[in-house]
């Protein structure tokens, strides 16, 4: 979704909610676009890096069993403003998705209901551009719990490292012919940046993996002299 | 959340020094105030002059260069980091702008410790006081208030402070701008009248449109003029040192040391363009420094007495650490070694002549060299390692040969025993002078190294290369000119001798896979160590040779030797350049260990252990180990073609 799309649908929606009354991190969220340059250097922005790890790959039936999640300000993640936390799904874990991110019904018995958690996690992001690898699943998944916290779904920017990475890295394809895509998995891009992953398959993991490739793709852009966040939202933005 | 949920990178915190002494609480805390930031290979994240810091940066992975620029836009390597260490912690103390360049030599992934977090550590941890030494460089403030020379100081093992004070120090804050300056024609009296009035070590000789000519300094008034008898009248131009050399004033502390080590002089002109602003002298670079690099040579002309000899190589030390933490080169060490060893052993013998006369055994009836064999004949004896020495003299009859060899011996006895005494040890297999097989006639070296090249038995070969390294030291004439011909003539008729010498110049083979496993399994036990000089010098010392020879080459140190291969194309240039860094590089880690190992008081072994290196000296050590061995396939390749030819 580009720039002028998510204006104007916040817009119409900040039209259609018109004078009721919001709790404070919905009149927040609606805002969320507010005062953002285009012509500003994307580094300036505070990003948020996150990963989900969920029961199955299916995300309307699936559930999340643990959230973790990074702040990147001036471009560097802060390592002190973290978000990571399990939580129990309500409905059993199938075994194939232990397989990935092992975390099994005993570590989850005493976490706290996914809305519970997502209430304090949407509350993390705030008003910053969320990034994730494959962030449609991630924002689908975000969305239904913002929806049925305030009634609409999240106002934020979004951007996609694996959008960034086709843009970045791979020779344009417009067909889909050469199959190159393989290459932005998130364990394909670590390999290629030597990054050591730590704690793979654990939301926080994946999200510091995510953030450091991140790191990676603004800081070519910067050297491209592509910098803004008009470049950014161009090259980077989820595509649906 | 009470633990910090990533522990892999608490983790590798924890083995960061000193992070590894903070109580888990702390460690956890100083973790969750980091920031990650990534630099790409060539970005420069430090730029001298910027503002003070705001960060800590502790290097996960990558590298970076520590450099300074001149004016010429000459670039200085200062330091070298890598995984799991740290830089701009001084400029974060001190809250002073940044002294150096850091540029990333490769991707770089760094972990930011705000700066006010950090020296919130250093104030509550010694071990954090101590690592980043800011102490020193107050201390150092104090004492030069205090007028006192800080030169122990300089061996307490802390080195930050004091780079930084000599890194940052200009030329134009330490030097003296009362400059006096006088016409040529100005005679010595006038000279000397003006220089004690004003208080000055020196004086500037000028001509009429104010370019320096040269410098005459206390020194230069002693020795030429009231030593050599010269009348006060003589006119300053015959004793002035010239030419004077000069240094620019945004030049730093450290490179007008170097100027002054390079050219052996005490003074510098400090120049700004063309024009003269002040002089600056190895005393006040001793107010920083606490050490006289420059002087250390000459210390050892001052000695008067035998007695004098057993302190003497506690000079030398001090110096060629303060170099070794200011980045110096290889080159430079060896050279003010060799320098410093040659005016030892030319000393020695006028001492001991002196004796001999004063004994009533009378001089020397003939003239003689002192040879320098082995490391010492290479220029490259930069540590007391054992000594290998011999003496020729002048040719004369046979009747008198037996009682001249008999004088000689005397005096290389009682030179060999002093040599002990300054701290080098006596040879094992009796490779010294005061043996009468290496206390020998023209004559009589000529013999022996025509032997030598006759000789077929493999097990003599490997022993007798160092003696093709001699040089003469302390010569009263050119005996090794002719002696070189004559070798290289025989060893022409003899194409076998070589191609002998250079099946075995390979040795051993450098242990790639024992560092590449090591650098796998950083925390597993490894008992097994590294002889730097057995696999590492040896080799380039040997194949340095052998070519040398092969070529006829005048010069016996191996960096030259392997620099003139290069002009002649027998080494392709940039093979040859590599081959000197890896040589310095090795040479340097070995002058380290020696140092850490003689300030510890322990017995010195080029045995190195890698888990002692820092993350990108284990990196040089192995890309020098390939050049090395790449080297070694080289030679067996020529001498192999020789054979068979």
């Amino acid at each position: 979704m580009n720039w002028g799309l998510a204006r104007l649908r916040n817009k119409v929606l900040q039209l259609r909610l018109g004078g009721r009354s919001l709790d404070p991190l919905a009149r927040e969220n609606l805002h969320a676009l507010e005062g953002l340059r285009l012509d500003s250097p994307a580094r300036e922005h505070n990003f948020v890096v996150m990963d989900l790890e969920t029961t199955g790959l299916d995300p309307t039936r699936d559930r999340v069993v643990s959230v973790g999640a990074f702040r990147l300000v001036q471009g560097r993640v802060r390592l002190g403003e973290v978000f990571s936390e399990l939580c129990n799904p309500g409905r059993d874990i199938p075994v194939e998705s232990i397989k990935v991110h092992a975390i099994v019904p005993d570590m989850i018995k005493d976490a706290r209901p996914a809305w519970e958690v997502f209430e304090d996690f949407l509350a993390f992001i705030g008003t910053d551009i969320l990034v994730a690898h494959y962030a449609a699943f991630d924002i689908y998944i975000l969305n239904l719990a913002m929806k049925a916290r305030t009634g609409f779904g999240l106002q934020n920017l979004v951007l996609d490292t694996v959008e960034m990475c086709r843009a970045l890295l791979l020779r344009p394809d417009p067909y889909g012919v050469y199959g190159d895509f393989r290459k932005c998995g998130l364990d394909q891009l670590a390999e290629e940046y030597g990054l050591e992953v730590p704690e793979r398959h654990t939301a926080l993991g994946d999200a510091m993996t995510t953030a450091l490739i991140f790191q990676r793709f603004l800081q070519r852009m910067e050297q491209d002299g592509e910098g803004s966040l008009r470049d950014l939202m161009r090259i980077g933005s989820m595509s649906f | 959340m009470g633990d910090f949920p990533l522990p892999r990178i608490k983790d590798f915190i924890h083995t960061v020094v000193p992070f590894d002494t903070l109580r888990e609480e702390d460690l956890t805390r100083a973790v969750s105030r980091m920031e990650i930031a990534y630099f790409p290979r060539g970005e420069v994240i430090v730029r001298s002059g910027d503002a003070p810091a705001q960060f800590l940066h502790i290097i996960k992975s990558g590298s970076v260069k520590v450099t300074l620029t001149d004016d010429a836009g000459n670039e200085m390597l200062i330091d070298l980091r890598g995984e799991g260490d740290c830089f701009g912690a001084v400029s974060l103390l001190q809250g002073v702008k940044a002294l150096f360049d850091v540029t990333a030599r490769e991707d770089v992934i760094a972990f930011l410790l705000p700066g006010e977090y950090f020296r919130r550590l250093v104030e509550t941890y010694p071990t954090f006081k101590r690592h980043f030494s800011f102490s020193l460089a107050r201390n150092i403030q104090a004492s030069r208030r205090a007028n006192q020379a800080p030169g122990s100081l300089l061996t307490g093992g802390q080195s930050l402070g004091l780079d930084a004070i000599l890194g940052r120090s200009l030329v134009s804050e330490l030097m003296t701008t009362s400059v006096l300056a006088c016409a040529p024609v100005t005679p010595v009296k006038a000279a000397a009248r003006r220089m004690t009035k004003q208080r000055v070590g020196s004086i500037i000789v000028e001509d009429q449109n104010g370019l320096p000519l040269g410098i005459i300094t206390d020194t230069d008034l002693r020795v030429r003029v009231l030593a050599g008898g010269l009348d006060a009248d003589t006119p300053v131009t015959e004793v002035m040192s010239q030419p004077m050399r000069t240094i620019h004033t945004k030049a730093y502390a450290f490179e007008a040391m170097l100027e002054m080590i390079r050219h052996r002089v005490h003074h510098l002109g400090v120049t700004e363009g063309e024009r003269l602003v002040g002089v600056i002298s190895d005393h006040d670079l001793r107010v920083v420094t606490g050490a006289a690099p420059v002087g250390v040579v000459r210390d050892v002309d001052k000695i008067s007495s035998v007695d004098e000899l057993e302190l003497i190589h506690q000079r030398l030390d001090p110096v060629l650490e303060m170099l070794l933490r200011l980045g110096g080169s290889a080159e430079y060490m060896l050279e003010l070694a060799t320098e410093f060893n040659d005016s030892l052993i030319t000393k020695i013998l006028e001492l001991s002549e002196l004796e001999m006369e004063h004994e009533g055994l009378g001089r020397a009836p003939v003239p003689y060299a002192w040879l320098a064999l082995g490391s010492a004949g290479r220029r490259e004896q930069a540590l007391r390692t054992c000594q290998m020495n011999g003496l020729i003299f002048a040719n004369l009859p046979e009747d008198r040969w037996r009682k001249t060899q008999g004088w000689f011996l005397t005096l290389a006895k009682r030179a060999v025993e002093r040599l002990t005494q300054a701290g080098f040890p006596t040879c094992p297999d009796g490779l010294m002078a005061n043996q009468p097989g290496w206390c020998l006639s023209e004559a009589g070296w000529q013999d022996t190294f025509l032997r030598l090249i006759e000789e077929k038995d493999i097990c003599v070969m490997p022993h007798s290369g160092p003696l093709f390294d001699f040089r003469c030291v302390h010569a009263e004439m050119d005996f090794c000119e002719p002696l070189r011909q004559i070798i290289h003539r025989a060893q022409e008729g003899n194409r076998q001798f070589l191609a002998r010498l250079g099946r075995l110049a390979p040795g051993e083979r450098p242990p790639l896979g024992f560092l590449r496993e090591f650098v796998v399994d950083k925390a597993g036990q490894y008992q097994a160590r590294l002889d730097l000089k057995l696999s590492g010098l040896q080799p380039v010392v040997r194949v340095a040779r052998v070519l040398a020879m092969e070529q006829g080459l005048k010069s016996t140190s191996t960096l030259d030797r392997l620099a003139e291969l290069a002009r002649r194309g027998i080494l392709n240039e940039r093979f040859a350049g590599d081959l000197r860094e890896a040589f310095s590089f090795i040479t340097l880690l070995r002058i380290a260990r020696h140092l850490e190992s003689r300030a510890a008081g322990r017995e010195h072994d080029s045995q190195l252990d890698p888990a002692s290196l820092s993350a990108v000296q284990r990196k040089m050590l192995k890309e020098s180990f390939a050049v090395i061995s790449q080297l070694q396939e080289f030679v067996e390749q020529r001498y192999r073609a020789q054979m068979i030819a």
